[in-house]
């Protein structure tokens, strides 16, 4: 019953067998979800002011060295997810040979089969977001995060590069979301419906809430509110133990 | 009814194909797809042109020979049936229909429309089946299946083998089929001997057929005439990863 043929390369020859790799791109989706999860729960801060806000930076940042671990396997978790898709991509790609259809009226919904775009657009806010936030020029607006974040999402351009990445992220999510369990095997196959529609709902819950923020800043208008004096106790504390 | 046909021919797997354009005249509403191939050809065969090669075999929908991508969609427009029980009045009149074979790269072209799906065998081969002695017929409820284990089991099977879902997919992926043929023996207690084995080894014997990664977007179970249900990709995976960790 067993196949004697020694194992060939599989699709694509990485030697990985596609359920695997598959595997692979489902965990890192799912850890990407729990990381998009907490960075909102702490992003709503920003309805706080600059006290909720910058404290949150604050005690975030007096982490150290544990926050740049866990910022590194972040990156490491995001990198082995693009990676992986864009391999899978190339694969399928191959799979269907050198003559596609002429006609083709493919039947499965959008946000399926355009993953790889979704999903491309969505890296590359990542990359902007990081370099403008977490890179981005503080001490102008003395040292304050929120000061920062609220004047970028003032400029309507930005706001409104922000609001069209959230609902990029938002159709990524409605089929990677409940793909990710499909994929797992973690679902009841009986289950699959009642899964996707939670899945839609609560992908859309997340993209949605990030939303509201570049809005929210949109329509505050442009601040400059120096740091609370609270936090900058909480800053000074922090370095003085570095 | 009237019908221009745009059919891809190509003499065989080393020639390069094109497009050529056909009348088809005074069909029958009634007539099946096939047939109505069957009155084309018949013309040209009358005319000494080489007729269109199209698989076929039982012309009721049971056996998995046709297949035909009509407009873009495997078996054509109407859901859940083989090109061999799809009938000319699901078309209007004077349409124009575009007729390809199956793409992908597992399933060459042996000529015209007609494919080898011969890696569907190998997949087969590899496990689609029970080796184990089952003995004389046992007593009625000797093994008792609960009812919807049963019924499952039953839809899975139905799974003709046609390879639509192949040529649906973007992925040229086969994770419906192997689904389905891993999932109505793993259902049952007769498969559970060999389940880790065949499921392990049906899925290899895929990946090296050269089929694509299955990214569940869900075309399949769309152009499945036998509506084989995407929960069976679910099962398929979690048989295929418990598989991997535990033996
Ligand atoms: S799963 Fe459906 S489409 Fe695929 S081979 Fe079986 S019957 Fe044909
Ligand atoms: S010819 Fe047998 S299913 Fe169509």
């Amino acid at each position: 019953m067993a196949t004697t043929s020694s194992p060939k390369p599989s699709v694509g020859g990485s030697g990985m067998n596609s359920i695997l790799k598959k595997t692979l791109v489902a965990l890192t989706g799912l850890a990407l979800i729990g990381f998009l999860v907490t960075h909102l729960a702490g992003n709503l801060f920003l309805f706080g002011g600059s006290t909720a806000f910058d404290g949150y930076a604050a005690r975030l940042e007096a982490m150290g060295p544990l926050l740049i671990v866990a910022e590194i396997g972040l990156a490491a978790i995001f990198v082995a997810h693009v990676v992986m898709a864009i391999k899978l991509t190339v694969e399928n790609k191959a799979a269907r040979g050198p003559q596609g259809y002429a006609v083709n009226d493919n039947q499965s919904e959008a946000p399926s089969r355009f993953m790889i775009v979704s999903g491309v657009l969505v890296a590359l806010f990542v990359i902007l977001h990081v370099k403008g936030f977490k890179f981005g020029p503080r001490e102008e607006f003395g040292g304050s995060l929120y000061a920062l974040v609220m004047n970028e999402f003032a400029n309507p351009g930005v706001a409104i590069f922000y609001i069209f990445s959230m609902l990029i992220l938002g159709t990524h999510l409605t089929h990677g979301f409940w793909s990710l369990f499909q994929t797992l095997g973690l679902i009841k196959p009986e289950k699959r419906r009642k899964v996707k529609q939670i899945c839609t709902v609560l992908g859309w819950g997340i993209a949605l809430g990030f939303l509201v923020l570049p809005l929210f800043g949109l329509l505050s208008g442009k601040k400059r509110t120096p740091l609370p004096d609270g936090v900058k106790e909480l800053i000074q504390k922090t370095e003085a133990v570095r | 009814m009237n019908f221009t046909l745009n059919v891809w021919r190509q003499k065989n797997g080393q020639s390069s194909g094109q497009f050529v354009t056909y009348q088809a005249k005074d069909i029958s509403p009634d007539a099946s797809f096939l047939e109505m191939l069957d009155v084309v050809n018949n013309e040209m065969e009358a005319k000494g042109e080489e007729p269109i090669a199209f698989d076929h075999d039982c012309r009721e929908g049971i056996c998995g020979t046709c297949g035909i991508a009509i407009n873009g969609r495997p078996h054509g427009p109407r859901n859940a049936v083989t090109t061999c029980q799809l009938y000319m009045r699901n078309f209007r009149d004077g349409d124009t229909l575009t007729l390809e074979p199956w793409r992908a790269q597992a399933f060459p072209v042996v000529r015209d429309l007609v494919v080898d799906r011969s890696a569907f065998d190998k997949i087969i081969q590899a496990g689609g089946f029970i080796s184990i002695n089952t003995g004389n017929a046992p007593d009625a409820n000797g093994l008792p299946v609960p009812k919807d284990d049963a019924e499952r089991a039953m839809d899975a099977a139905a799974c003709i083998g046609c390879g639509a879902c192949v040529a649906a997919c973007k992925n040229a992926s086969a994770m419906l089929f192997v689904s389905a043929k891993v999932s109505h023996l793993a259902l049952l207690p007769q498969g559970q001997p060999e389940s880790r084995k065949r499921v392990k080894s049906m899925v290899q014997t895929m990946d090296e057929a050269g089929f694509g990664n299955c990214t569940n977007t869900g075309a399949c179970e769309a152009e499945c005439p036998k509506s084989i249900s995407l929960d069976n990709i679910a099962r398929l995976n979690r048989e295929f990863l418990l598989s991997k960790l535990f033996g």
